[in-house]
C-alpha cells in the first residue's frame, strides 16, 4: 500500500489573534493508538475537531487513507470511518440512552455495514452493552453520571463502526476504578472482534488525555503539543524524558 | 362467518390490550368517534362550521409542531406555508379550473417548494435569528401579493372559488377525516426513526452530525414535510371559505399557530390538535362579549402557561398516567403495579 492511514500536513487554525494550531503535521498507521498530550490550550481538542470538520482549518492538508478530507462535511467524514467523542459530553438529554445510540446506528455507514441486522434497536443495545451501560438503556440521558456519560459517548462513536476513533479526554472526571474500566474497554475495542451484532475491526485511535499514567499504559506513541505546535513525538518512555516536554508542563527550571 | 368472528375477536383483544388500558388512548378514540358521529345527533350548520375550521387549523398547528416542536427550528412565519397553499389552490381553481381535489394537494406541493426555498437560507441560522428571519418571509410574500393585484386580487384576495364538496356535511366529513388521517401520519412520522433524528437535532445538532447523520437533509425534510401539511390545510381553508386573502399571511396568523401549539404542549402532535379544538370554539364562544374577547383569551392562555409550563395536555396526561420506573411503560395512575413488568409504581 505505502500510503499512510492518516496524514496531516501543515495544519493551521487561528481564533482571532490566537494561533491554536500552528503548522502541525504527523502521520499515523492503521494499528496505532496515538496519545496526544499538552498543557491546557495547547490545541489538542482543536486538532480533533479539525479532523472531524466540526471546525474548518485555515490551511493545511488532512488525508485519510490517501483521500483529502478537508472541506468535507462532518457526516461525510464520520461515514468514511472516523468517529469522535466530545470532551464536554453532548448527549441528547431528553432522549432515552438507547435513542442516543440509535441516532448513530441510523447513519448511512452503520446502516450499510449492518445490513443483516434488521433492528436498529438491537444494534444500539449491543453498543451499550459494549460500553457497559445497557442496564440503563431506557433512562433519560440527563439522569446519567459523569462516568456513564463518557461511556455513552464511546457507545455512540462505536456504533458507527469506525476505523479511526478520536477520543477527547475519555478519562476526564472519572474515578480511578472507572478509569481502569474505560482503559480496558479501549484496549478491548482496539483488539477488534465482534461485540454482539457490532463488528469492530479494531480502530486506530487518537486519545487526548491529561491523566498521563493511564494513557502511558495503552498508547503506542505520544505527541506532545504546546502553544499549537508539536514539541515531541515518540514512544511514551522517550517522551516523558524529553526536556522540552518537562518544561512545558512544569515551567522552566522545574526539572 | 367463523373466520369473521375469529378476526372480530382478535381485533377486540388487541383493542382491549392496547387501547383500553390507558385513559389517554381512550380519550383519543372517543374524540375521534364523537367527531365522526356528531352529525347523527345534530346538523347545526354553525357548529359544523366551527368544527370544520377547527379541523383545518388542527392540521396547521400539528404541522408547526412537526417542524418547530420536534426539530427545534423555531418558525414564526408558519402562515407562509398556509398562505402559499391557499393562494396556489385558489389561483389554480380560478384561472386553470382545477377542482379542489387536485388544487389542494398541488397547494401542498407548492408549500413544499417554498419550504425548500426558505429552508436553504434558514439552515445556517439558529434560535432567535431563525425565528426572526422566518417571521419576515410571510411579510415578503404579502408585499408580492399587494404588488401584483392583477393576479392575486391585492387586498381583496381571490374569491369565488369552487366549493369544497357542495354540502356542509360533505365538507365536514372531508375535513374531519383528513384531519384525523394527516395528524395520524404526522404522529407516525415523529414516532419513526426519522422522528428520532428530528428530536436529536433539537437537542444537539453538532452531536447529530458527529453521529454521521446529514443534518442538512433532515432539516430540509422537516421544512418540506411541515410545509406540505400546512399547505394542505391552507388549500382546504381557501376552498371552504371560498376565498384566499392577505389575512392568511398576516403575522397574527403565524403567532396564533404558535399560541395553539404552546398551549396544548409542543413536541407531542396531539397537544396542538387538542388545543385548537379547545381554543378555537372558545374564541367563538367569547364573541358574546366582543370588547373583552381577546383579553379573556389572553388570560386563559397565561393561566395555563403559568401553571402548566409544558402545556395543557402533557400536564393532564402526567396527572392521569404514571410511568413505570423500570420499563418506562405508561400506566393508569390508579394502578399499584406496572401492567407489563409488575414493578411497584409510586
Amino acid at each position: 500500500m505505502g500510503q499512510p492511514f492518516l496524514e496531516i500536513e501543515e495544519l493551521n487554525k487561528g481564533f482571532g489573534g490566537l494561533r491554536a494550531v500552528d503548522r502541525v503535521g504527523f502521520t499515523m498507521g492503521r494499528d496505532e493508538i496515538l496519545g496526544m498530550i499538552g498543557p491546557n490550550g495547547a490545541g489538542k481538542t482543536t486538532i480533533l475537531r479539525l479532523i472531524t470538520a466540526i471546525l474548518k482549518p485555515d490551511s493545511g492538508l488532512i488525508r485519510f487513507r490517501g483521500k483529502d478530507i478537508v472541506g468535507l462535511k462532518t457526516w461525510d467524514i464520520v461515514n468514511l470511518g472516523i468517529a469522535c467523542t466530545f470532551q464536554n459530553m453532548r448527549p441528547f438529554r431528553r432522549l432515552p440512552i438507547i435513542a442516543n445510540v440509535m441516532v448513530s446506528c441510523l447513519s448511512p455507514r452503520a446502516m450499510k455495514r449492518g445490513e443483516w441486522v434488521k433492528k436498529v434497536e438491537a444494534k444500539a443495545m449491543d453498543a451499550l452493552e459494549f460500553a457497559g451501560i445497557s442496564d440503563m438503556a431506557l433512562e433519560k440521558a440527563s439522569t446519567l453520571s459523569q462516568g456513564d456519560l463518557k461511556r455513552l459517548e464511546v457507545a455512540r462513536a462505536v456504533a458507527t463502526e469506525p476505523e479511526l476513533l478520536l477520543l477527547d479526554e475519555p478519562f476526564g472526571g472519572l474515578s480511578p476504578a472507572e478509569t481502569d474500566l474505560m482503559a480496558k474497554s479501549i484496549q478491548r475495542l482496539h483488539k477488534g472482534g465482534r461485540f454482539g451484532r457490532l463488528h469492530s475491526e479494531g480502530p486506530a485511535m487518537i486519545i487526548v488525555e491529561h491523566k498521563l499514567q493511564q494513557l502511558m499504559k495503552i498508547v503506542d506513541r505520544i505527541i506532545v503539543l504546546n502553544f499549537g505546535t508539536i514539541i515531541a513525538d515518540g514512544a511514551p518512555e522517550e517522551v516523558v524524558k524529553n526536556r522540552e516536554v518537562i518544561e512545558a508542563y512544569l515551567g522552566k527550571g522545574g526539572a | 362467518m367463523g373466520l369473521f368472528g375469529f378476526y372480530l375477536k382478535r381485533l377486540y383483544t388487541i383493542f382491549k390490550g392496547e387501547v383500553l388500558v390507558l385513559p389517554s388512548r381512550i380519550v383519543v378514540i372517543l374524540f375521534f368517534l364523537v367527531l365522526l358521529f356528531l352529525p347523527v345527533v345534530t346538523q347545526d350548520p354553525y357548529l359544523l362550521r366551527i368544527l370544520i375550521l377547527a379541523s383545518i387549523f388542527a392540521i396547521l398547528a400539528a404541522s408547526w409542531d412537526l417542524l418547530s416542536g420536534f426539530t427545534g427550528q423555531m418558525n414564526f412565519g408558519h402562515a407562509l406555508f398556509f398562505g402559499v397553499g391557499a393562494y396556489t389552490a385558489a389561483l389554480l381553481n380560478l384561472h386553470v379550473h382545477i377542482p379542489p381535489w387536485g388544487g389542494i394537494p398541488l397547494g401542498g406541493l407548492a408549500a413544499v417548494l417554498t419550504g425548500l426555498i426558505i429552508g436553504i437560507p434558514c439552515l445556517r441560522l439558529r434560535g432567535t435569528y431563525l425565528a426572526l428571519t422566518t417571521l419576515a418571509f410571510p411579510i415578503i410574500l404579502l408585499g408580492i401579493v399587494f404588488a401584483i393585484p392583477g393576479i392575486t386580487g391585492g387586498e381583496l384576495g381571490v374569491s369565488g372559488l369552487a366549493r369544497l364538496t357542495g354540502s356542509r356535511m360533505g365538507d365536514y366529513y372531508l375535513t374531519v377525516v383528513l384531519m384525523i388521517g394527516l395528524c395520524t401520519i404526522m404522529w407516525k412520522i415523529t414516532d419513526s426513526n426519522t422522528g428520532l433524528i428530528f428530536h436529536a437535532i433539537r437537542e444537539d445538532e453538532v452531536a447529530v452530525r458527529a453521529s454521521g447523520i446529514n443534518t442538512t437533509r433532515y432539516k430540509l425534510l422537516a421544512f418540506s414535510l411541515s410545509g406540505f401539511f400546512a399547505g394542505i390545510s391552507g388549500g382546504l381553508y381557501a376552498h371552504f371559505m371560498r376565498i384566499a386573502g392577505p389575512s392568511n399571511l398576516e403575522i397574527s396568523m403565524s403567532f396564533t399557530v404558535v399560541i395553539w401549539a404552546v398551549f396544548g404542549g409542543i413536541v407531542t402532535i396531539y397537544g396542538p390538535v387538542g388545543a385548537v379544538f379547545i381554543l378555537f370554539p372558545l374564541l367563538e364562544f367569547m364573541r358574546f362579549w366582543p370588547e373583552y374577547r381577546m383579553l379573556m383569551f389572553a388570560v386563559v392562555i397565561l393561566l395555563i402557561l403559568l401553571y402548566m409550563p409544558e402545556g395543557l395536555f402533557p400536564w393532564i396526561r402526567h396527572k392521569i398516567e404514571t410511568e413505570c420506573p423500570r420499563c418506562k411503560i405508561r400506566n393508569i395512575a390508579t394502578r399499584k403495579t406496572c401492567r407489563i413488568c409488575t414493578a411497584e409504581l409510586d
